[in-house]
């Protein structure tokens, strides 16, 4: 009964309130009203846009030596988490099984070892910094906190049922996925997808008044 | 007429019922007789091949007996152990996991917190002498703590699994049976190998970040010899790191060091390494751990519930004057020197706090 729940209903559930809320969100975002810009661009703000949104991924030179634990923390979790989502043998079967019908090749096991505990290092250091450091304290909300715990809970019951032995965990797994998808809409999860626009709206912005970013 | 043969058929309905039970209880086996029938009739069906098997064994036995080690015949397979018939050293191995190790670590492990109890009945919370003053010093920065919580909280999770792993068969199952115990056992199998390495990384960390703070000092024996001030009534001096404290650290990098590789080779069984190499660190990681878990149990209570003061320190990397004085006066001697010291207002500041009505001000208040 609850593993045909997990499986079936919720599971659409999730889906459904993951697409729709995503697709929301971007869009309001794309088609927000913003007051029209009268000057007189210097330059193109595309290539502003593009590059920005590389450049971003480098730190500021004036940040980088203040912010390198994050750094390498956020680096770490990011590519971490990457690897386990798209290249983790149970992952690559399942998209293909649910949803795409095509695989590539996945990560062999010691990979996916080494990736889960950079992904954990990772989480665990830039969660700690954001409770014990006074002004990550101050700025961080209540759905910061449940983003990373949910996170970090999905990543753990997915290692905990590598072994692919007992259904029981891999249920657990993927009802801890489906609570993330649904709460993904509404929290600041949803950077995942707004990075982008965000880094190219700002090098947009630079890049019509010539500032380099 | 009906009416009468059909309740004539119902009067004789019990006793057809119970010659129904009759013929049905005849007809099943009896267990008693058929036992004696058995202990009559009983063959021995012996296997032929237990008499030879008792001979090699017992052959092996002799050779360890001679101190001719483990004996080595010939075999095709060219693979670890290959030659060895018998692991003579695994029956070993495994009596002293099932009726040593176990037992014993539960004793230790549960002897250690009564312990902790019974000292924290008797002597309770240890305070400062005047209370806190309310002016802080900063001991910690964001990384130094933030290490420190990664490698607490790892610990804590491998403990947790290592222990469920040790003892889950003795006081896990009969508690939830075989079937849920499976599910709790794999996962914690595979966390505790996941987790493995993190704990290895945050410890070369931890040896890399803290190492020079660490190393013994003039005056560290001294606070050994006085128990860290619970032999005596005379004050303790403690520099940076206290003796004690140092004691811990080296103890968490050395045991530390040593159940993560001993860790590794078990996790990693492909690299050539026999049973024996595995039986032993098997031992080695398992006593290693109980011995971290046990002293831990210590470092948990001073960091918490048994030092006034004290979890202020891997909480805010802020700690009271008038705790420094009490547990590192050379330092907080060097504090006053340097001018380090904040004032409470200015730390309510520095941890976005309103300085007017914070916690920091009003138990200034109360102290003043």
């Amino acid at each position: 009964m609850i593993a045909n729940l997990i499986d079936g209903l919720l599971w659409n559930i999730s889906l459904v309130v993951f697409a729709v809320g995503v697709s929301w969100k971007m869009l309001s975002i794309i088609f927000a009203k913003r007051p029209v810009d009268l000057s007189v661009a210097r330059a193109s703000s595309i290539p502003g846009a593009i590059k920005t949104v590389f450049t971003r991924f480098k730190p500021a030179a004036g940040m980088a030596s203040r912010i390198q634990m994050k750094i390498v923390a956020g680096y770490m979790f990011h590519l971490g988490l990457f690897a386990l989502m798209f290249f983790a043998a149970p992952h690559v079967r399942f998209l293909d099984n649910e949803f795409l019908g095509f695989s590539w090749t996945a990560m062999p096991h010691s990979a996916f070892i080494i990736s889960a505990q950079f992904a954990f290092l990772g989480l665990l250091m830039l969660w700690l910094y954001r409770v014990l450091d006074p002004v990550s304290k101050l700025i961080s909300t209540t759905g910061d906190h449940v983003a990373s715990i949910l996170t970090f809970v999905v990543m753990l019951t997915g290692c905990l049922a590598l072994l692919e032995s007992f259904s029981e965990l891999r249920l657990l797994h993927r009802f801890s996925v489906e609570l993330f998808l649904i709460y993904f809409p509404f929290s600041s999860l949803m950077h995942t997808f707004t990075f982008i626009p965000s880094r190219a709206f700002t090098g947009a912005w630079f890049g019509r008044r010539g500032i380099s970013s | 007429m009906i009416k009468f043969v059909v309740s004539r058929q119902l009067r004789l309905l019990p006793g057809l019922l119970s010659v129904f039970l009759v013929l049905l209880f005849i007809s099943l086996p009896q267990p008693g007789i058929a036992d004696e029938h058995q202990k009559v009739e009983g063959i021995s069906n012996k296997n032929p091949g237990a008499d030879l098997w008792r001979n090699v064994r017992q052959r092996d036995q002799e050779l360890l007996g001679s101190l001719k080690s483990n004996s080595q015949g010939s075999s095709q397979v060219k693979s670890v152990d290959s030659k060895m018939l018998i692991n003579q050293q695994g029956d070993l191995w495994a009596r002293f996991r099932m009726e040593q190790l176990i037992k014993y670590g539960m004793m230790s492990l549960g002897g250690i917190l009564i312990l902790i109890l019974v000292f924290y009945l008797l002597r309770g919370r240890v305070n400062i002498d005047g209370g806190l003053s309310g002016n802080m010093v900063h001991r910690f920065n964001s990384y130094e703590r933030v290490l420190h919580w990664v490698l607490a909280l790892v610990f804590l999770f491998l403990a947790i699994t290592g222990l469920t792993l040790l003892f889950g068969r003795t006081l896990l199952i009969p508690v939830m049976g075989h079937e849920l115990f499976s599910v709790i056992a794999s996962s914690s199998k595979e966390g505790h190998n996941l987790f493995g390495p993190i704990f290895l990384v945050s410890v070369v960390l931890m040896l890399i970040r803290f190492v020079k703070k660490n190393i013994y000092a003039k005056g560290d024996l001294t606070w050994l010899l006085k128990g860290g001030g619970m032999i005596g009534k005379s004050h303790v001096t403690g520099g940076f790191f206290n003796m004690g404290e140092k004691s811990w650290y080296w103890l968490v990098i050395l045991i530390g060091l040593l159940i993560s590789i001993s860790g590794l080779i078990l996790v990693s069984p492909n690299f050539g390494q026999g049973r024996v190499i595995m039986e032993l660190s098997h031992v080695v990681h398992a006593a290693g751990a109980l011995i971290l878990i046990a002293v831990s149990f210590g470092h948990m209570y001073l960091g918490t519930v048994g030092t006034e003061g004290t979890n202020e320190s891997m909480r805010t990397g802020y700690v009271d004057i008038s705790w420094a004085e009490a547990h590192h006066d050379r330092w907080a001697k060097e504090c006053h020197e340097k001018q380090l010291i904040v004032s409470a207002e200015q730390y309510a500041k520095l941890q976005g706090r309103n300085p007017i009505n914070s916690e920091d001000s009003l138990s200034l208040e109360k102290n003043q």
